[in-house]
């Protein structure tokens, strides 16, 4: 049951910097990520004999937290140095889903239903666009809704789902199924423990990745 | 005897010459367009144009149903890749495609001088360091994979500020990529065919290629079903609809009146020769028309030869009067001076539609002109000749004594039907005349209703609402279609309209370009302001090399041209809306979702620019089709004038002009107002054939009034002119029937005028008939 951390690191050591393996993933973007962060902190005390999907995923839906705070860098292959944003991400039941960068500029992404708007303090934008405009981010949210539904089957449908390491330690996996989804992720990596999410690593197909770090305890 | 011999081998000559001539020579054309008129206004040209080759006439909606939302839109996206792939198509949207790779290049290598946004300021340090840090947030943003690529070369997002700027914010929402209905229960596509909407052959050829590709497509998913509307599918529609009504019901009308003829004379060989003078005149009528026009359209031929109809009058009226005692020619010679008159008269009627400049109704006046006379002729000099000895053809139901003496005595019903038609017309809620062209359209109320929903479905790219600039070079329409775009975008702001496609937004007049060019910086400058501009960001070194490079080599690029696209897409799209007609250039924009066509209209004068008009194809059809009618109406009171004349002339006597006439006027009235009543406005096909009304009306008048030798003559005179009048009531009332409304019309209107005039024009039958 500790197999999962040699792989994270194999998985991680095609990035420019392996060093900073399971602290991190790409943002918010993938929508699924929030969805997992939210899902939770602390896990039940009902333990199953077994360690699933399933059961990873109950307990983050039943643990998920209102909002959390992060902080993500991203590596590109344009830049020399990463980005480090801050924000918070919220969920509110049933499906609204937040993701607000406080800095180093005010961003902010509403999912909600199909809608997603988009404001930029920088570019003086607000627009809302449908998620069936944009394959790739659907593929993210679908995720998402998936698994705040406990919806495994369909968390299934859209990745192909690893998951490895201990109730105590894991690390679990997402590999978008469809083109749309691949063209703009390789894979999604989430690291935790229990009910709690550490880290959401994301990777693009270009190597380019982001990690989000969730700052325990600051959320409420 | 000799004269007897020669006349029917001439005759045998003369209709198999015909008849070579007519399959050699006679084409039978079948686009709709070629029966429009030309229109006398600029405004009408503008609108026939458009009508018979424009951009509205060649959008074509698409819509896949019945299948889960996925698989339809799995259909949509190859479909769409399929007829692009076609060359058929100026335009293939389903959502699924912004531009094609090689558009893309071309825009991508021309964005400064296409972006809306390029000016003096672009390019300082100030603009360039905010642009730098929008892109390195899109560098955060989710969809970074698809927008880095760009980056190096174009960090001011001009490429993206172009795609965007051009693609529509009022289309339907998508599923899986592609648009889909709001209860995702069908995918929408729109589809621009390059042949005009109403060439209904080739768009006929079109939507079969299009049926074909669905089927291909959708293979073993039975269930999945293709929907298609627009101008170009009613036309197919329309033209198979009326061409086979037309000639099924004529076939049928044919075989009604023969079957009636031999049942009221019980006579084969008096069917077989009402038929000689009948084919000599469609044979002449087609061929007249032929020789004027060059072509005989099919619904000519259909409506014309059901008109021709009326000519079987003629040897009825012979036969009617043949006895044992005098020759056939003595009977011919007897009664031609009534027939003659009669004849001259319906003529003369027809010949009123030569002048309606309405080229579907010049047809119809030809053939009918032509005909008529004809078949007169053909009765006058070649009928006797074949009728032999001794053949008097016997009414089967004889005895109706004293039926018209009772019908006279009820003269004062005339009168009284002529106020209650004028109070029913004057009272009456429903409009005298059809205004909405729409009504009068072949296309089922099934299909009506299909392309009403698809069209609220597809966020309505309206075919209704055009705006049309012209010029006299390409680059005044671009320079003129500029200004229009600063004069609509607040009409869209305030939600008069919905939005628009405007030609100069893809292809900006060169001057613009130009305008463009001279705000690029020099290499230097550019350098400069860039490297103030990265200072503290940790873009990597030298990562914009290739946007300097770009922007120096766009300082000196030729501008863009609509040949530039030659070929492509994007080439195809902007031909159909900006194109050379004539010696001068028109661009065509297409409006949609016109909230308020009045403030429109209204916005269009004030902006004060005579190259642009604006055009409602709806409206200013219904216009132009009330036009033709009015001016139908004035050639009918004419033509009614001219053969009161003729008649005064012909009749030796003004005192039988009453008679023969005051049924006639009297029967349109009454016809006109029961139309009414059964809630019916009229058209201009209406009028035209009151024509037809007044030509029967004529005929059963004259002879009615014509005196006769014995009372046995004269009761044979009155079935002959039952048997006439029978006739045509069978064969307009089964037109009547027809589901086309043009078709109805005319049916409606002759068969219920035909009544009419018989039944007065015996109440006004003069007891002593003079008639000579």
């Amino acid at each position: 049951m500790t197999s999962g951390a040699p792989r994270t690191d194999r998985l991680l050591s095609n990035g420019r910097d392996s060093g900073l393996t399971g602290r991190r993933a790409l943002r918010w973007g993938s929508g699924c990520g929030c969805v997992v962060v939210l899902l939770g902190s602390l896990g039940h005390a009902a333990a199953p004999s077994q360690w699933t999907v399933e059961v990873l995923m109950g307990l983050l839906k039943a643990q998920r937290e209102h909002s959390v705070r992060f902080q993500e860098s991203t590596y590109s292959s344009l830049l020399t140095k990463p980005l480090i944003a801050h924000g918070v991400l919220k969920f509110v039941p049933p499906d609204r889903l937040e993701k607000l960068i406080t800095a180093p500029s005010h961003e902010q992404y509403v999912v909600e239903g199909n809608r997603v708007t988009f404001e930029s303090e920088r570019k003086g934008v607000k627009r809302t666009i449908s998620l069936e405009e944009y394959p790739a981010l659907r593929s993210f949210v679908e995720a998402f809704r998936s698994s705040l539904n406990g919806d495994v089957v369909q968390l299934y449908q859209v990745y192909e789902v690893t998951l490895e390491g201990s109730r105590e330690e894991w690390t679990l996996l997402l590999r978008p199924r469809e083109p749309s989804g691949k063209s703009v992720v390789d894979y999604i990596l989430f690291t935790g423990s229990e009910g709690r999410v550490a880290t959401i690593a994301i990777r693009a197909p270009d190597g380019d990745r982001s990690v989000m770090t969730i700052l325990q305890g600051a959320g409420r | 005897m000799n004269r007897n011999r020669s006349i029917p081998l001439l005759w045998v000559l003369l209709m198999a010459g015909g008849m070579w001539l007519s399959a050699m020579h006679v084409s039978v054309h079948s686009e709709l367009s070629d029966l429009l008129p030309e229109g006398t206004t600029r405004t009408q040209g503008l609108l026939l144009t458009q009508v018979r080759s424009g951009l509205a006439g060649r959008l074509m909606l698409l819509a896949l149903e019945g299948g889960t939302p996925d698989e339809m839109a799995q259909v949509s996206r190859e479909l769409g890749e399929r007829l692009r792939a076609s060359g058929q198509f100026a335009l293939v949207e389903n959502g699924a495609q912004d531009l094609t790779t090689q558009d893309r290049d071309i825009v991508f290598q021309a964005r400064y001088l296409l972006s809306p946004r390029v000016g003096a300021e672009t390019f300082s340090s100030e603009s360039l360091r905010k642009a730098l840090e929008q892109r390195l947030d899109d560098l955060r943003s989710p969809l970074a994979p698809l927008i880095k690529e760009t980056i190096p070369a174009d960090p001011t997002g001009e490429f993206l500020t172009i795609v965007t700027a051009w693609s529509a914010e009022d289309r339907p929402a998508k599923h899986r990529g592609v648009w889909m209905s709001k209860d995702h229960s069908k995918a929408l596509l729109v589809v621009e065919t390059k042949v005009a909407g109403f060439d209904a052959d080739a768009q006929a050829a079109v939507q079969e290629e299009i049926r074909h590709t669905f089927a291909v497509l959708a293979g073993q998913r039975a269930h999945l079903r293709l929907l298609m509307t627009g101008p170009g599918v009613f036309a197919v529609e329309s033209k198979q609809t009326i061409e086979q009504e037309a000639w099924r019901l004529s076939t049928a009308a044919a075989a009604l009146v023969l079957c009636f003829l031999y049942a009221s004379y019980g006579s084969m060989a008096l069917v077989l020769l009402s038929l000689i003078p009948l084919t000599a005149g469609i044979m002449a009528g087609m061929l007249a028309v032929q020789g004027w026009f060059g072509f005989i359209h099919g619904i000519t031929l259909g409506f014309g030869i059901t008109l021709l109809g009326v000519v079987d009058d003629y040897p009825i009226h012979l036969f009617s009067h043949l006895s044992s005692r005098g020759s056939v020619s003595a009977v011919m010679r007897e009664i031609w001076p009534t027939m003659r008159l009669g004849v001259l008269t319906t003529a003369i009627g027809f010949a009123a539609l030569l002048f309606a400049g309405f080229p579907a109704l010049t047809q119809l006046g030809l053939f009918a002109v032509t005909g008529i006379l004809t078949a007169a002729l053909v009765t006058r000099w070649v009928l006797p000749t074949f009728v032999p000895d001794g053949f008097v053809p016997r009414p089967v139901w004889p005895a109706f004594h004293g039926e018209l003496e009772r019908l006279t005595r009820m003269k004062p019903v005339i009168p009284a039907a002529i106020v209650l038609a004028c109070s029913t017309l004057l009272w009456s809620h429903t409009p005298l005349w059809q205004t909405d062209l729409a009504s009068l359209s072949p296309v089922s109320e099934a299909n009506k209703q299909l392309d009403r929903q698809l069209r609220a479905e597809m966020g309505a790219p309206d075919v209704r609402d055009l705006l049309v600039i012209e010029g006299q070079t390409e680059e005044d329409v671009l320079q003129y279609a500029e200004v229009v775009d600063a004069n609509l975008i607040p009409l869209r702001t305030s939600g008069t309209i919905a939005g628009y496609d405007l030609i100069s937004n893809a292809l900006p007049s060169r001057r613009t370009q130009q305008n463009r060019q001279s705000h690029l910086p020099e290499r230097s400058v550019l350098m400069r302001n860039l490297d103030h501009a990265l200072t503290g960001l940790h873009f990597s070194p030298g990562l914009f090399t290739p946007f300097v490079a770009a922007v120096e080599s766009a300082r000196t690029q030729p501008p863009l041209q609509r040949t530039t696209f030659e070929g492509t897409a994007l080439g195809a799209r902007m031909n159909s809306l900006l194109f050379e007609q004539g010696r001068s250039w028109m661009a065509v924009v297409p409006l949609r979702g016109v909230a308020d066509r009045e403030q429109l209209a209204a916005g269009v004068r004030s902006w004060n620019m005579p190259a642009v008009t604006y055009l409602d194809l709806k409206e200013e059809s219904n216009r132009l089709m009330t036009a033709y009618r009015d001016r139908t109406s004035v050639i009918v009171v004419c033509g009614l004038f001219v053969i009161g004349v003729v008649l005064t002339i012909g009749l030796t006597s003004g005192s039988l002009l009453g008679p023969i006439l005051f049924p006639i006027v009297s029967a349109l009235a009454v016809v006109a107002a029961v139309l009414n009543l059964s809630g019916e406005s009229l058209s201009l096909f209406h009028i035209a054939s009151f024509l037809l009304v007044i030509g029967l009306g004529l005929d059963y008048a004259l002879f009615f009034n014509r005196l006769e030798g014995s009372e046995e003559g004269r009761l044979r005179t009155l079935y002959g002119l039952l048997v006439c009048s029978t006739t045509t009531i069978l064969v307009f009332g089964l037109l009547a029937t027809s589901s086309i409304p043009v078709l109805h019309a005319i049916g409606i209107t002759a068969a219920l005028g035909s009544f009419c005039c018989l039944l007065f024009a015996g109440m006004m039958a003069k007891k002593v008939p003079h008639v000579s």
